[in-house]
């Protein structure tokens, strides 16, 4: 496997206007005659589809949720950076880059970051003229926020609610397309398999989630758009549906899979509460701009928090961080609350949560002023834990939140597999070893609306795409295969549903392959892994049958995939010795316990290639060249 | 002129057919109410107001007619829409878990009871050879316990009707400003009160008391 | 840990043309910081050890936003807490013994699909007539270029909060979808972007509506009430004005 990253020549900021005029058109009258699959209908799915059936490709747009307004960018709270420098704080372009790569502690590729920091302004003409309600300053211009650290206010937002918003654009746009006869949906289609003819992605095969139906569609292109592997961890902040399964078939079809050790783990979350729990979730991190965080003082105290006095408080983050306090990155900050935990510092009924105190800023400020600020917020934390957090201060932990690591993609978005592309969180390209906060709207609708629309078309110019259709033998082979394995999770019929194994594979990631990794305990994980997989295909319980609306096959397919998906995850992690970014390895840190990168060794982005079943994936490096910026050590202190 | 068949048609057309159409109707209702307001100053002064009504040829060859028109429209619409929703939610809830808007949800039951008050209520004033003056023709009618409390029935179903239907022509004609619905909900309110009050008024004095259109 | 005990009556019917009825199960202890689908999870999970098939409920996000879940709960869709949906609903607000009743979404225009799951395409097909602004890809002016009012664009958000999740259409005793097409209806009239085709959307959006089978509006408010988002009646006053400028002032047809 060859890892050409195609970065086009020339200096960094001229890259992508010359890939654009360097690249291969097609004829406006010659795309109709291509047809492209999208799978997944997040930010980067539908602002794909949208924008390939404005330009006249034929789209197939495949969701796994019964519409596809749906997908779990929705979910995402904060907000959308841009390089407008609306705010004339000093902001540009060429910073938006630098913040990113360095957020990113250095693991992520110069040319792309430039190009997603170039195209952010983009966004947000679009997103404006599609009706994106943002919030405004009383004038009538846009209204920007600093968010997650950043020196400057490049945050564009609609409330709490930007994704929700975004999304909804995107969906309209290409709801439009649908009406224009060019995009086609299919909602509730979960991608089984990937069809790759002559080494080239040429189709996809779905399971009709309602019917049971196996299906199978032909395509030039195949668009991969289907989200983070968070949910590996069965507790996450992602979605119940969000699942690895559409990558990871890829995966085993030739592409290669890029850091998936890379999980950030997000800092304030509501803590968990009983192992019935399905999921976490997060509260805004602008909650730490007026908010401290601390612990007992003296391990194993359990008094009520008001009665904890002053003194036997240890606001750690703040001790330890004098110039950033609470508003160190995320990685620091969960690291944190896991270190004060791990001493038997933690609050609450597991002592796995720390307190999140709005008294001091209710004193400063008052009450009504820190309410009319998060009012929603707590509103939210309310309604989840039934306790009000202006009367006693709130608990939160941190919870798996987003995955950097994805398929490997090249600077035209393709993976490995030729004619297979990878968008937004499902692939690897541009946030390195930690993604800053909103910056995972800009990157899905980067790749959607502008990147792959533009590289797309060179694919199809340049390589030979022989006509085909789903008659063809591969097709009928990955149904075969689908089919196979549907009636093998099916005729199993043991004593543990699909859950009891998930939760089991999520609490071994946690616990290994979570904040902190060592040798010691990825290979312990590592060790239990095939012991879990057998035990899952000798012991798995799946009512129903496989022609019919059943959730609980849906659920041991995905679960299946996240057990095999694992190893990779830990070989990565065993594999990468220095800590970076979310990626902490306890062998390697300083002398004050933080992060100690080691850039002539791991200034690498790894990707992983399929060798067949049981056998070790083999690591490919693409070495990581920074000509423009220059490496430095994060320091928070 | 198809075009406007078309959005008549439409469902918020109906809408709009009902509001309208509900508006003339408050009209006449308003108009009804101050001229049985007369029946307070006595006898003679009712009379006399009832004659010089009955002598407006206007009214008899114009309004009258228009009058019919618009209660026609208004029943027909409502027993389409009325039959449209009941198929629109085939099956019902097993649990009726919503605190009912009473006077919203009865809509087309009040509706029933005014259309069979209208009838009963034309044959008692309206489809008779007169003998008496009109005060008097009141006063023998609802002397009647049984046709009395019929009355007083039906003219608190007029008023819960009315109680939904005067804030609601506003909603279905798009009238709906922060700065004016409160006045708009309570005040639709409080006229469909005080609109009823003042009709049920008339029997009630009639059956309790022995001077009232004496 | 607070635990409760809940007699479940949960609607089961394996498909669209089958008969469904309702089928009683103990919920067993549960704990009342758990979610409503949580406790569902719970149920599933012993039924599928039993061989029992699950309960088929949709669900994705579980932070309140997808917009995915839904059912009624005795007689109320989302549940009995105001502004919230079924995914935000905690045990906390249940007592030890009460009787549940657990009913899908009904609507002739939302045909049930199994259990608890109903087919909502009907919201996307009238997006599809109109519910947005044509603007293609790369087009867009400045964002700056065109000032909007603060207050107008809270107002716009206000009414695009909507999650599609189809709660107003199961608690009108109508079924009818005027809360959904009002709020996109006023997303996009008030903002400047969207005067373009403000005439059309309202024509087409209402044409759509009303051929996929939703009922009249009656004023009810039962919707407003149901909205898990607490979208106001108010975008539906709008619908009826801008229908109503759309179909005598304007000269689309």
């Amino acid at each position: 496997m060859q890892l050409d990253h195609r970065i086009p020549s020339g200096p960094l900021t001229e890259k992508w206007d010359r890939f654009r005029f360097e690249t291969k058109l097609i004829n406006p009258a010659n795309k109709r005659k291509f047809e492209i699959i999208v799978v997944g209908a997040g930010l980067a799915g539908a602002s794909a589809s949208a924008t390939l059936g404005e330009l006249g490709y034929n789209v197939k747009t495949f969701c796994i949720q019964d519409s596809p307004r749906r997908g779990h960018s929705i979910a995402a709270q904060g907000g959308i950076n841009a390089a407008k420098n609306y705010q004339n704080d000093g902001d540009s372009v060429w910073r938006l880059f630098y913040d990113t790569i360095k957020g990113g502690d250095f693991r992520a590729r110069e040319a792309n970051v430039y190009r997603l920091a170039q195209i952010s302004n983009q966004i947000i003409d679009q997103c404006v003229a599609q009706g994106v309600p943002f919030a405004r300053e009383y004038g009538g211009l846009l209204a920007n926020r600093s968010f997650g650290g950043a020196q400057v206010s490049r945050t564009f937002y609609a409330r709490g609610q930007t994704g929700q918003q975004l999304l909804l654009g995107a969906y309209s746009a290409m709801m439009r397309q649908v009406k224009a006869g060019k995009v086609t949906l299919h909602p509730r289609s979960e991608m089984m398999d990937l069809v790759v003819i002559n080494g080239q992605a040429r189709g996809i095969v779905t399971r009709n989630l309602i019917t049971g139906a196996i299906e199978s569609y032909a395509a030039d292109a195949v668009v991969l758009a289907t989200g983070g592997y968070g949910n590996a961890y069965y507790l996450s902040t992602n979605a119940m549906a969000s699942n690895v399964t559409a990558t990871w078939r890829a995966y085993k079809r030739g592409a290669a899979f890029a850091n998936p050790c890379f999980v950030q783990i997000h800092p304030t979350c509501i803590p968990v509460h009983g192992t019935y729990q399905s999921k976490l979730t997060l509260m805004s991190e602008s909650l730490r701009n007026d908010a401290r965080v601390w612990v007992p003082a003296r391990p194993g105290d359990k008094r009520p928090p008001a009665e904890i006095p002053e003194p036997e408080r240890d606001y750690y983050l703040e001790k330890k961080y004098p110039s950033f306090g609470n508003l160190v990155p995320r990685d620091v900050a969960s690291r944190n609350a896991k270190e004060q935990c791990d001493q038997g510092k933690g609050v609450g009924d597991t002592g796995l949560a720390v307190y999140l105190d709005f008294s001091e800023a209710i004193n400063r400020l008052g009450e009504a002023a820190i309410r009319r600020k998060y009012g929603n917020l707590f509103h939210m934390y309310e309604k989840i834990t039934g306790q009000d957090p202006v009367k006693e201060p709130m608990t939160i932990y941190p919870a798996v939140h987003y995955t950097m690591g994805g398929l490997w993609v090249d600077y035209h978005l393709m993976s490995t597999v030729p004619g297979l592309f990878v968008l937004g969180e499902a692939n690897f390209s541009d946030h390195g070893a930690n993604r800053l906060g909103a910056s995972a709207l800009m990157q899905g609708l980067a790749d959607g609306y502008f990147v792959l629309p533009a590289t797309i078309s060179s694919h199809f110019a340049e390589s030979a795409l022989l006509p085909i259709n789903t008659s063809h033998p591969a097709f009928t082979e990955a149904m075969d295969t689908t089919k196979g394995r549907i009636q093998r999770l099916l005729s199993i019929n043991g004593t543990r549903t699909p859950d009891e194994f998930h939760r089991e594979l999520g609490l071994l990631l946690w616990d290994h392959c979570g904040m902190a990794r060592n040798e010691a305990g990825l290979t312990l994980a590592l060790g239990r892994l095939p012991k879990l997989k057998k035990r899952f295909w000798q012991d798995l319980k799946v009512t129903g049958n496989g022609a019919d609306l059943n959730q609980t096959l849906e659920r041991a397919g995905r679960v299946a995939d996240f057990i095999e998906f694992a190893e990779v995850m830990i070989l990565d992690a065993l594999s990468r010795q220095e800590s970076c970014g979310c990626h902490f390895r306890e062998e390697s840190q300083t002398g004050e316990h933080e992060a100690k990168r080691m850039d002539d060794t791991y200034s690498h982005v790894s990707a992983w290639e399929y060798q067949g079943e049981a056998q070790t994936p083999k690591l490919h490096k693409e070495p990581l060249v920074f000509e423009n910026i220059q490496l430095s050590q994060r320091s928070y202190k | 002129m198809s075009w406007i068949l078309t959005i008549l048609r439409s469902s918020i057309g109906k809408k709009y057919i009902m509001a309208v159409s509900g508006a003339c109707l408050s009209f006449f209702l308003l108009s009804h109410l101050i001229g049985n307001s007369v029946s307070f100053l006595g006898k003679e002064a009712y009379n006399s107001y009832a004659s010089h009504l009955h002598s407006i040829g206007f009214l008899t060859y114009i309004l009258e007619p228009f009058l019919l028109f618009v209660f026609l429209v208004h029943i027909l619409t409502g027993i389409t829409l009325f039959i449209e929703n009941l198929s629109a939610r085939p099956n019902r809830y097993a649990v009726p878990g919503n605190e009912r808007n009473w006077s919203a949800s009865t809509m087309p039951y009040t509706g029933i009871i005014i259309l069979t008050f209208l009838l009963v209520h034309l044959l008692n004033f309206h489809f008779i050879t007169r003998t008496v003056s009109t005060a008097e023709l009141v006063r023998t009618t609802l002397s009647n316990p049984f046709l009395a409390s019929f009355y007083l029935f039906s003219l608190s179903g007029l008023t819960l009707h009315a109680s939904h239907g005067f804030w609601s022509l506003f909603q279905s004609l798009g009238i709906n400003h922060p700065k004016y619905n409160k006045f708009l909900q309570q005040g639709g309110l409080a006229t469909a009160v005080i609109i009823g009050t003042i009709f049920i008024l008339i029997p009630l004095l009639i059956v309790t008391t022995d001077s009232f259109l004496q | 840990m607070t635990v409760i005990h809940l007699t479940l009556k949960i609607w089961r019917q394996t498909g669209p043309e089958s008969k469904g009825s309702f089928k009683t199960y103990e919920s067993g202890p549960l704990a009342t910081a758990m979610s409503f689908l949580e406790m569902l999870d719970v149920l599933n999970e012993r039924l599928i050890l039993s061989g029992e098939e699950p309960v088929a409920f949709d669900h994705d996000c579980r932070e309140g936003i997808c917009g995915m879940c839904g059912a009624v709960i005795n007689g109320k869709a989302h549940g009995p807490e105001k502004k919230t949906t079924l995914c935000q609903l905690h045990m906390r607000h249940f007592r030890d013994g009460d009787t549940l009743v657990i009913e899908p979404f009904r609507s002739r225009a939302f045909k049930l699909v199994k259990d608890l799951i109903v087919d909502r395409s009907a919201f996307d097909a009238i997006i599809a007539e109109g519910g947005y602004i044509s603007v293609n890809t790369g087009g867009a002016p400045d964002a700056n270029a065109i000032p909007v009012p603060a207050f107008t664009a809270e107002q716009a958000l206000d009414a695009a909060e909507c999650i599609g999740c189809g709660a107003c259409v199961a608690a009108c005793p109508n079924g009818s979808a005027m809360l959904f097409v009002g709020a996109k209806i006023s997303h996009l009239s008030l903002l400047p972007q969207g005067q373009p085709e403000r005439s059309k959307r309202a024509l087409a959006l209402v044409k759509k509506m009303d051929a996929l089978g939703f009922g009249n509006c009656g004023n009810e408010q039962y919707c407003e009430k149901a909205c898990p988002k607490g979208i106001s009646i108010s975008n539906i006053a709008r619908l009826n004005r801008e229908f109503m400028k759309a179909a005598f002032c304007s000269v689309e047809e």
